[in-house]
């Protein structure tokens, strides 16, 4: 039978556990050694002590010292990054902590783990690299093609003819949907490499369904489309970045209404589900093949008729990586002919204490 | 605020986009745009002509749009011109960077040449109110 400590002690990542008194039970061996202390001295001392030895070591002491000291009756799983120096050299560690608990399911107090992440982190700042250069590449010459084609069409140059017009029409439109394409693009890859910045506060999904409709209002009239709001009743709030669920609502919308049929109606329903507040987007087109339902919010994946209604095709992969990112889940339910009910749910804010 | 601006620098490096900025500012019925490759001639130009709003590239050689903004907002003959960003650089940590730099507007590329004296006298009133 394997000694579970060792186990512990042969990990590649630092092990910390404290009691509900804040006071050592165990460290593990790469802890110890990575922090050149001798861990038989420090088992039963308080864990305030080992935050002074740290402090001189990682960037944000205080902070270390506030999430060491942590309420240790507490639920909840917490991470974050920290930045150490050792000599010259700079690395980055993760904690990660959540309760600790004994046989029969009772909090006895917090284990922490510490990895290095330097490595991820680099790769992020890469990324975050690529992303500034490939948008700033990409965006320069497209203000000269837009802006020359642009000024020609407003007659700046002199009178064209029907069929010049024409012809710079087609570049203009064409130039509008790569814009919307990098513009696509560089956001999914952001999402995806975890630097958009969400700034959540507690949202009324009705007040950001009303802005959406808002600001589809003249796609809607244009295409002869009735928007109607089924608003629910006593709606909780969740807790969201106004600005992306915002995002997500009038994308549904607008995918809407490109395939509604003219007359038809785009409804928004909100309804409380649960632990969720569900914001369903439900429209009257063509519907979706039943093959096609698993891949619509895939990357570049069009399916029916979408290509010819001009999308870049990350819309529904932009809106998925969006909920996602809010904790939510995103889903599609469709029939041929009578039309698509998109839904999303997001998770009802906690009850203030 | 005028609602036609008189005197525009535009502080550009690629050509192509000069010529446009250029084009889209006269057509809008802006008198004198004058234009520079780069931060440090925008320092030389912007304290001799004293122009209404200088529109600032970020990325562009030998001294960037942030280095030149600092300084022009560190010089007493220049630090009441109007800065304006008009760059690619449209992350939101770009745009804050541009302002917190003593900007008082951010404009992202691709710009609309039809718009783009309006969108700049819209954020030099919005500037002048706050």
């Amino acid at each position: 039978m394997v000694n579970p400590l060792e186990v512990l002690d042969s990990l590649d990542a630092g092990v910390l556990a404290v009691d509900r008194q804040n006071c050592i039970l165990y460290l593990n061996r790469r802890l110890a050694r990575s922090l050149n202390l001798n861990r038989e001295e420090w088992v039963g001392r308080p864990a305030a002590d080992l935050a002074r030895v740290v402090a001189p070591v990682i960037t944000s002491a205080e902070s270390f010292e506030s999430q060491l000291l942590w309420q240790t009756g507490e639920k909840e799983e917490r991470s974050r990054d920290m930045e150490w120096t050792s000599g010259d050299s700079v690395f980055y560690i993760r904690e990660q902590s959540r309760p600790l608990r004994n046989s029969s399911g009772k909090i006895i107090g917090r284990v922490f783990t510490y990895h290095d992440v330097s490595r991820e982190k680099t790769v992020d700042q890469m990324k975050t690299e690529f992303i500034a250069v490939a948008s700033h590449e990409l965006r320069t010459p497209m203000t000269s093609i837009k802006g020359s084609v642009d000024l020609i069409l407003s007659g700046f140059a002199g009178e064209i003819s029907a069929e010049t017009q024409e012809l710079l029409e087609i570049a203009q439109n064409s130039c509008d949907r790569l814009i919307r394409l990098i513009n696509g693009i560089l956001d999914l890859a952001k999402i995806e490499a975890g630097q958009i910045k969400l700034n959540p506060v507690p949202l009324d999904l009705r007040e950001v369904a009303e802005r959406s409709i808002r600001s589809v209002r003249a796609l809607a009239d244009r295409s002869e489309v009735t928007l109607t709001l089924d608003e629910g009743k006593d709606l909780p709030t969740v807790e969201a970045d106004k600005d992306r669920i915002e995002q997500v609502v009038t994308n549904l919308l607008s995918n809407a209404i490109k395939f509604s049929p003219p007359k038809g109606e785009v409804r928004v329903e909100l309804k409380t589900e649960n632990a969720w507040v569900k914001c369903s987007v439900i429209d009257e087109g063509p519907g979706i093949q039943p093959e096609d339902l698993e891949r619509v919010f895939g990357k570049f994946q069009q399916v029916g008729d979408s290509r010819r209604k001009g999308g870049t095709g990350l819309g529904l992969a932009i809106t998925q990586a969006l909920v996602h990112e809010h904790k939510g889940r995103i889903w599609v339910e469709s029939k041929v002919n009578e039309g698509s009910r998109f839904n999303f749910v997001l998770p009802i804010s906690p009850a203030k204490s | 605020m005028p609602t036609i601006l008189k005197k525009v620098l535009l502080a550009e490096d690629d050509p192509d986009i000069q010529k446009v900025a250029k084009m889209s500012l006269k057509f809008a019925g802006v008198t004198d745009v004058l234009v520079v490759e780069n931060g440090e001639e925008c320092l030389a130009v912007a304290g001799r002509e004293k122009p209404d709003v200088i529109l600032l590239d970020v990325m562009m050689p030998k001294m960037d749009g942030y280095e030149a903004c600092r300084r022009l907002k560190e010089d007493p003959d220049t630090k009441n011109i109007p800065i304006i960003f008009l760059t690619a650089k449209a992350q939101q940590f770009e745009v804050k960077k541009g302002m917190s730099v003593g900007a008082c507007g951010y404009l992202t590329k691709p710009f609309n040449p039809m718009t783009l004296h309006a969108e700049i006298v819209a954020l030099l009133n919005q500037a002048q109110k706050s």
